[in-house]
């Protein structure tokens, strides 16, 4: 079980499924959410500074992101997470979550390092058991 | 020779009498009986000495006589002979066909040339006139004879005149024919000597050329021809423009003949164009123009013209051709369509947005019904009647995923033209899509499967899979409730194409009604519930992303069989 996970999704269904269906699989203990890309970029900002001045944090073991939000998207939460201003944090495991079925989007996903899987909405017990699998392996 | 003869004997007598008479006087004067028979002997002797004598001076001088008119005839003899020769070389050599005509007594003769020229043997020749004028082509004849009869009439010596004349395999030869007339004392015409040329390949040109020339005068392209060096420091002057020209420019051959094409040009023609033009001239170089010109009224125009640069025997430049044509409306066409295509592409790149955003707006609210029913399979619903309601929510909201899913599909085939292939063992994807299949739809068919004789094809791997897919439960739901639904699918090579033929035994389709729209979007045959008209419109799009064609035959209650098309490349 993990101890904490992070969903970015623009939808408060979505987020409220995400949590409903994670808490009934077991898979985390505390779950935690952003609007879009740029609440979560804030949010790991605070944590890099933190870590970069080796204060002990609470890191998220798994990010659940969606493509498509308003402000800031996935894609570029990603180009930017990838930078070096957020090297102690961005070795994090993202699984991108979407309703995007153009096959496309699944390579784009895949050229970067933190991207671990491209699964498509919604989000159910069976695929989170496959994550925990591929999260364990990854560690 | 016998007058001569005849002249000579009766010299000969009247000496020989005269002699005699002066012989018998003497005698009478001088003889004496008794020396008579000497004398008379004597007289005798001395007759025929002096006859004989004669006789042999006249002969001499009749013999000399003789051999100077002998000697003459035979000069005159020689003479003729080879007077006679040389017309005969003459007329040998000449290539024409000589004719003589007696015109009293209308005999003709003509020399070897009507056997070579025309091919008629001797006795295939007549010997009147009339036979030459049969043999004159039907068209040319009475303005011939006219021509030629005027002619004698007229007295006038020298006569001409071309027609058609038959040969002996009954073509014609363009002839022309010259003739003169020979008049007796009294002036009347007696005799007549022609000679006919064949001017038939001369004669055929001239057709050819007048032909040829008709598609100058005729065509709707303006033919400009001009010099083929620089006027000064304008282009090189024309020397002969078509009756086109004038109706594409408004300008009359005789207004530009001797003038520089340089006319034409106008405010907004490019100069560029007309550097291009002098560099082609100066380089000598084949070229094709379009450009803004200006016609005598100043009206625009797009002109579109070649320079052709044409060389003389000796490989000298002589002239140049240029062949233009107006074209203002393709121009004004072109810049339409451009427009079209530009506005067709916006707004098919907007459609495609905006089926884009459709689809993915759809399907986030959509996953979340998903979701949110997965959650509530696992609750247990005492309430009968609730549980009713989310089964059908449920059942309506699955319908409406996979409709969604479908579309994003159709629309993601639609989009990519092009796709990856990989070689698919066709045996191995009707398995896997057999196991999906028979498990959404409840039914297991008997399928007989026979791909031995093209078991792997190189094609898209998901396509196949969802086009066998989509096949396989069409066969499913629309299945005959009378017999046991049987599938035959196979696949082989044929004529340098590889087909697929999925065959079933079940209900069938109407083709006669539905021909056009089976394989349309949204088209429904048959009163299925779970049935969403997209199945056939989505194979169709496959196979065709994968450039191949699908075929339907059915029959009514009989069954369905779907032929797919690859061509081997």
């Amino acid at each position: 079980m993990l101890d904490l996970i992070l969903c970015v999704d623009d939808d408060p269904i979505t987020l409220m499924l995400c949590k409903k269906v994670i808490q009934k699989s077991l898979l985390s203990k505390e779950i935690i959410t952003a609007q879009n890309g740029e609440e979560a970029l804030e949010y790991f900002k605070n944590l890099n500074d933190l870590k970069s001045q080796n204060t002990a944090v609470n890191l998220p073991q798994l990010v659940f992101l969606d493509l498509n939000m308003p402000v800031m998207g996935g894609w570029e939460f990603l180009d930017e997470f990838n930078t070096t201003h957020y090297k102690h944090v961005n070795t994090i495991k993202i699984v991108v979550l979407s309703s995007t079925v153009d096959p496309d989007d699944l390579e784009k996903a895949n050229t970067y390092p933190m991207v671990l899987d491209f699964l498509p909405k919604p989000i159910t017990t069976s695929m989170l058991k496959y994550v925990t699998s591929k999260v364990t392996i990854a560690k | 020779m016998k007058n001569k003869s005849n002249q000579i004997t009766a010299i000969y007598l009247l000496i020989a009498i005269f002699a005699a008479i002066i012989f018998h006087k003497i005698s009478l004067i001088y003889s004496k009986t008794t020396t008579y028979p000497i004398v008379n002997f004597i007289k005798d002797v001395t007759l025929v000495l002096i006859t004989g004598l004669t006789y042999r001076f006249i002969l001499v001088k009749n013999d000399n006589r003789n051999l100077s008119f002998f000697e003459k005839l035979k000069r005159t003899n020689d003479k003729i002979r080879e007077s006679n020769e040389k017309y005969d070389i003459v007329a040998k050599a000449t290539s024409d066909t000589i004719w003589d005509w007696q015109i009293q007594q209308d005999q003709l003769i003509w020399n070897k040339g009507i056997k070579s020229m025309f091919g008629y043997d001797e006795n295939q020749i007549g010997n009147s006139s009339k036979w030459w004028f049969d043999n004159i082509h039907p068209e040319d004849s009475i303005k011939m004879s006219i021509k030629l009869y005027s002619f004698i009439e007229q007295k006038t010596e020298n006569w001409q005149d071309e027609y058609r004349f038959k040969c002996s395999d009954n073509s014609y030869k363009y002839v022309l024919d010259r003739g003169f007339l020979l008049k007796d004392e009294n002036g009347k015409p007696t005799r007549m000597i022609g000679a006919i040329q064949d001017i038939t390949k001369r004669k055929e040109e001239e057709l050819r050329l007048k032909l040829l020339e008709t598609v100058i005068l005729q065509t709707k392209d303006s033919i400009v021809i001009s010099e083929a060096d620089f006027n000064k420091n304008k282009l090189p002057k024309i020397i002969y423009v078509n009756p086109a020209f004038s109706t594409i420019t408004g300008y009359k051959a005789s207004e530009v003949i001797g003038e520089s094409p340089d006319l034409l040009k106008g405010i907004n023609t490019d100069p560029i164009n007309i550097q291009k033009i002098v560099d082609t001239i100066k380089n000598r170089e084949e070229s094709v123009f379009e450009m803004i010109c200006y016609k005598k009224n100043n009206e625009e125009f797009w002109l579109s013209f070649s320079m052709i640069p044409i060389y003389n025997a000796d490989k000298e430049l002589s002239h140049w051709i240029s062949i233009q044509r107006d074209i203002t409306n393709d121009k004004k066409q072109e810049k339409e369509k451009e427009q079209l295509i530009n506005e067709l592409t916006i707004t098919n790149k907007d459609l495609k947005q905006f089926s884009y955003i459709t689809s993915h707006n759809l399907r986030a609210p959509l996953s979340n019904l998903t979701g949110l029913l997965n959650l509530v399979e696992d609750i247990e619903i005492e309430d009968l009647e609730l549980k009713e309601i989310i089964h059908g929510f449920s059942q309506s909201t699955h319908l409406l995923n996979d409709t969604i899913n479908d579309l994003t599909r159709v629309m993601l085939i639609k989009d990519k033209p092009s796709i990856q292939r990989e070689e698919v063992v066709l045996k191995d994807v009707f398995k896997k899509i057999y196991k999906i299949t028979t498990a959404t739809e409840g039914q297991k068919p008997l399928v007989v499967l026979d791909t031995e004789q093209a078991p792997v094809l190189y094609i898209n791997k998901p396509y196949i899979e969802s086009i066998l897919q989509n096949l396989l439960s069409n066969s499913i739901k629309y299945r005959s409730t009378d017999k046991e639904l049987k599938i035959s699918i196979k696949s082989f090579h044929s004529n340098n194409s590889t087909y697929i033929v999925f065959e079933d035994n079940g209900i069938g389709i109407d083709l006669k009604r539905n021909k056009d729209k089976i394989f349309g979007l949204y088209q429904k045959f048959h009163n299925q519930p779970n049935s969403k008209g997209l199945g056939l419109y989505l194979v169709k799009s496959q196979v065709e992303a994968m450039e191949g064609s699908i075929n339907v035959t059915s029959t009514v209650n009989i069954g369905t069989t779907f032929t797919i098309t690859f061509k081997n490349k």
